[in-house]
């Protein structure tokens, strides 16, 4: 439990993509949910699913991460499927029961979205999967830099991005002590009308709430203590690196794009 | 001054890993508020603490920053549009309830607490509806391109975001009340 909360799905391994610096990994996923959308004949689609599998077999990521991560999403992909498939009625009539009409366009869509569901699906999975949430900052931080320009906090961003990261696990323990306190004091907070539920929350969020104060209180003082003064001239313990992979992948993903665009109808 | 500043980064970035605690708090552990459970959490509390402590500035980050936490422990995103709303701008706007924080603040210290259960019921219902509106949006982009042509799609986002918003508006000014109520001095 613990360290699911400080990994997020990340699933730690040695692989091309594991080894990718975090902004590519960004960049490579925005564009490709970007250019899912261009596909609309069969020759894109299989070029957007070898793309994919490609990817997925670099990361030599066990097929049960990636099924975990379908898991909640399989009910939307059948959702989509069925309201094709009955609702879509054109093209040719594939199959007649009773009031069940099946056509061959709703069909053909059908298939097409819902393999642009698990396109994506699989794609953003990918990305949490072989980056830790950290990475996933250090990455974002670099990437809106130029924002910087607009007046966007870019550096406060990352730095309380990495707070909130720290204090996720410790937050957790504190939550779970003070349930348990006020378990052992008799509040219950599993069963028992709603409106009783709804208060044990109270004696719950008011002890979290007052001891969350205090810590940020005592870790803006430390900070401070240390010399903390905002972004300019700071320097960083992570350093992000890119390699020739990294060139390498993205280069691939602007072949993906030429020919979609070439190949689409 | 600049002690404040510090302060200020550090209390939004702690609420806000609250915030993404109290969201999966209410999945894993037996916290079950709504006998079906489903997306009705209590996530938006911290974010309006925030917003009513900090002002505008400060629900908003919060907002903002508890949606990047989302982001990076595994975005779930199958629309351009859809991926930018749901996790940076459908959060941020909830931190927009700060625009009573000066009023509330005003009618705590005064002891007038009438006036500020109105004003943060009123904050709330801003936050609340903004995010709606926001996930409504994604709705409408998301049955719009995988639903069929021709289907009501406003309709259907309209109902689907309908069924958890509402309960999770009325959970938040419950909850919120009886939290300030209990420590008003120390929370606002």
């Amino acid at each position: 439990m613990m360290e699911k909360m400080i990994f997020g799905r990340y699933v730690p391994m040695d692989s091309v993509i594991h080894r990718m610096d975090p902004r590519s990994k960004l960049l490579l996923v925005f564009l490709f949910v970007c250019i899912v959308f261009l596909a609309n004949n069969l020759l894109t689609y299989i070029l957007l699913g070898l793309f994919t599998l490609l990817m997925l077999g670099m990361s030599k990521i066990p097929f049960r991460f990636l099924y975990a991560g379908l898991k909640p999403v399989v009910f939307l992909v059948i959702f989509t499927l069925i309201l094709h498939l009955f609702l879509t009625k054109e093209g040719e009539l594939l199959f007649k029961l009773g009031w069940i009409e099946i056509y061959e366009e709703g069909l053909r869509q059908g298939i097409f979205i819902s393999l642009r569901f698990f396109y994506l699906i699989l794609m953003t999975s990918l990305l949490t999967l072989t980056t830790t949430p950290i990475e996933i900052t250090d990455g974002l931080e670099t990437l809106l830099n130029p924002m910087k320009k607009i007046k966007f906090p870019v550096h406060e961003m990352a730095l309380m991005m990495s707070i909130s990261l720290r204090f996720i696990p410790t937050l957790m323990q504190e939550t779970d002590k003070i349930m348990k306190a006020q378990m052992a004091r008799g509040v219950e907070f599993s069963s028992g009308p709603i409106k009783d539920r709804l208060k044990a929350i109270v004696p719950l969020l008011i002890p979290l709430f007052v001891s969350s104060f205090k810590r940020a209180e005592e870790l803006a003082i430390a900070m401070e203590a240390r010399g903390y003064r905002g972004g300019e001239g700071r320097t960083k313990y992570r350093q992000l690196v890119w390699t020739y992979i990294d060139t390498i992948i993205l280069t691939f993903m602007a072949i993906l794009t030429i020919l979609l665009i070439l190949f689409r109808t | 001054m600049k002690q404040n500043k510090t302060l200020f980064l550090v209390e939004i970035a702690i609420f806000t890993s609250l915030a993404f605690l109290l969201n999966l708090v209410s999945q894993v552990m037996p916290l079950k508020v709504w006998p079906q459970g489903g997306s009705v959490s209590i996530e938006m509390v911290p974010i309006f603490i925030m917003a009513y402590r900090w002002g505008v500035k400060g629900g908003v980050l919060a907002g903002f920053l508890l949606g990047l936490l989302q982001f990076v422990f595994g975005p779930t995103i199958y629309h351009p549009v859809q991926g930018f709303i749901d996790y940076f701008v459908a959060f941020s706007v909830v931190g927009l309830a700060g625009l009573f924080a000066s009023q509330i603040k005003n009618a705590v210290q005064q002891k007038q607490r009438g006036k500020w259960i109105v004003l943060a019921t009123l904050g709330i219902l801003l936050g609340s509806l903004l995010r709606f509106i926001s996930h409504f949006i994604t709705g409408i982009v998301f049955f719009g391109s995988y639903a069929p042509e021709g289907q009501p799609v406003a309709l259907y986002s309209f109902i689907y975001n309908g069924t958890y918003m509402l309960p999770n508006f009325i959970l938040c000014v419950i909850i919120v009340v009886l939290v300030i109520s209990a420590a008003p001095k120390k929370m606002i």
